[in-house]
């Protein structure tokens, strides 16, 4: 049981850094490498037909149906904050219908599936992580196991699917309503008419546009549940490894998503 | 299927060599045969792996090294048809239950049928069933049927538990310490349960248990893991007279009384 560092040539604090560094990309590499295992698990399940269809329409009320409230509340305060801030930064200098496109556009690329993707990270991915979680470390996984069934069919697989289904449907919901309540606001507000905004709003689009949030959104939908999954089934240590593992899984599916954001304008806003 | 008897003393449970280390080596090479329709009693003192053993009979916890055979085939190296006809076989009764706590009684225990047997039976079928199952552990169906798992104490759960893990009618049944926290009547129903269905069904049992009296009274052989080894195979006559250490302190409780004053001097 000898210290690596003592038999170590190298200098104290390199061997630590480089033993960091290395320990480090082991974890990333054995990360990556079941997430793969399990998105490949996950397909091959859906594949065989292995997957109930009422688990998964379960799943969609429990991540989509139920998240209609929180998302719309999000989205809603989202829209009236970039028009008035728009209306703030723009009057007098700029005709005032580019407010419209200001929102729209802010909404349907960026705040819309982000802000959806931020708050479902919360109120679904740290739930499946922490569920999961509970069921490996008072060994309920095991006990699936034991009795032959499959957790990834029956527990992974519903959750990863109704939320890729749910997603695109929160977005366009959460877009939809955005654009509404900045419209409204710009109207109280500003004093702008809803033909104006509208004007403002159809000068800049594209129809891309409305593909790009689609896009987005299910890579989001995937991203969250198949980290919230593996997290969930990593769990050991009891309850405190549950909350411990429930906080590094918001970690991990926020900076998910920031990364996979930041990652959309050059790959597909070119 | 069960009607084709086997003889006894046909291997039916194999660890050939099982190692497995988590900080340490838990399991430092760990070789027992379980013959079919014997009932095996498994002792060794608390924390030495026997719950990791068992857990190695159906992959639960995957050896680094060794493998585990049952009834002819490999558990690690015959492929996943293979592991999950395994799993259809073997009845499991986790230590602390395990019970699915999303599902009531009923759902848990249903879970125990295997999926294929599950697509021939009819609902009242599984429900006769599982009645008949909660029956067998001394529990009241029409009480606890509907019930959530949250619901019920300590031993009413392990006996569920145990319910949902002969209601498959495996072959095989692997009890991790199905008395332990069972008030005497229980305790009495579980060892009637386990002899009735080896006697009956001639079912293999490996029992994991601290109640060496009772276990040696029931089974037809016992042996101790200890330090990550098996230190004795043999039947309880045997390990009545074996002069091992560790299992004098077992087989008797003065043995026991001097082993800790020995540990208390050093
Ligand atoms: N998942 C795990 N991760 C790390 N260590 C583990 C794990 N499972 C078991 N161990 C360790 O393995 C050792 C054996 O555990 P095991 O549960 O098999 O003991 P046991 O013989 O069943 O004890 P008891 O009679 O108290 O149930 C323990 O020291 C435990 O700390
Ligand atoms: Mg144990």
């Amino acid at each position: 049981m000898t210290e690596p560092s003592s038999t170590s040539p190298l200098p104290r604090p390199l061997a630590g850094l480089l033993g960091r560094i290395g320990r480090t990309s082991l974890l990333v590499s054995e990360h990556a490498g079941q997430l793969g295992m399990l998105v490949v698990a996950v397909f091959m399940a859906v594949v065989r037909v292995r997957v109930s269809w009422r688990d998964v329409m379960r799943q969609i009320y429990v991540v989509g149906v139920q998240s209609i409230p929180i998302v719309l509340v999000t989205a809603g305060l989202a829209g009236i904050v970039t028009s008035q801030q728009g209306g703030y930064q723009f009057t007098g200098s700029i005709p005032l219908y580019v407010m419209g496109s200001v929102v729209t556009e802010s909404v349907v690329l960026e705040m819309g599936p982000v802000l959806t993707a931020i708050v479902l990270v919360g109120r679904v991915g740290a739930r499946i992580t922490a569920e999961l979680g509970t069921m490996k470390v008072s060994e309920q996984i095991d006990a699936l196991y034991s009795v032959g069934r499959d957790p990834i069919e029956i527990l992974a697989a519903p959750r990863i699917l109704a939320l890729i289904i749910s997603m695109p449907v929160l977005v366009g919901m959460a877009n939809l309503f955005a654009i509404l309540a900045g419209m409204v606001s710009a109207q109280y507000t500003l004093g702008l008419g809803y033909e104006t905004f509208f004007y403002g709003a159809r000068l800049f689009w594209h129809s891309w546009d409305m593909f790009y949030s689609l896009l987005k959104s299910i890579a989001f939908g995937f991203a969250i549940p198949v980290i919230a999954v593996h997290m969930g089934l990593r769990t050991g240590g009891g309850a405190a490894g549950v909350g411990k593992q429930t906080t590094q899984s918001v970690m991990f599916m926020t900076l998910t998503i920031l990364i996979l954001d930041a990652l959309f304008p050059p790959l597909f806003l070119q | 299927m069960r009607a084709e008897r086997r003889g006894i003393g046909e291997p039916m449970i194999e660890y050939r060599g099982v190692y497995k280390a988590f900080d340490y080596p838990v399991l430092s090479g760990v070789d027992l045969t379980v013959n079919s329709g014997e009932m095996f009693a498994l002792f060794g003192p608390s924390g030495t792996g026997k719950s990791v053993l068992l857990k190695t009979t159906l992959a639960l916890v995957v050896p680094d090294r060794g493998d585990v055979r049952v009834d002819g085939e490999s558990v690690y190296y015959d492929g996943p048809d293979a592991l999950e006809r395994i799993r259809c076989k073997v009845g499991y009764v986790f230590q602390y239950a395990a019970l699915f706590d999303s599902l009531t009684v009923f759902e848990n225990i249903e879970m125990g049928i295997p999926e294929h047997d599950l697509r021939t039976l009819s609902q009242s079928e599984v429900l006769d069933r599982a009645w008949e199952a909660l029956e067998l552990v001394n529990l009241e169906p029409r009480q606890v049927l509907t019930k959530m798992p949250a619901e019920l104490s300590g031993g009413m759960k392990k006996r569920v538990g145990i319910a949902r893990a002969i209601v498959g009618r495996p072959e095989i049944l692997l009890w991790d310490e199905p008395t332990t926290g069972l008030d005497p009547v229980n305790t009495a129903a579980v060892e009637r349960l386990v002899k009735q269905l080896s006697d009956e069904l001639r079912v293999t049992s490996l029992l994991v248990t601290h109640d060496v009296i009772g276990g040696l009274e029931m089974c037809d052989r016992v042996a101790m893991l200890e330090g990550g080894e098996v230190r004795f195979v043999g039947t309880p006559d045997e390990f009545r007279q074996s002069d091992i250490p560790v299992v004098r302190a077992f087989a008797d409780r003065h043995a026991a009384h001097e082993a800790l004053d020995v540990l208390d001097v050093s």
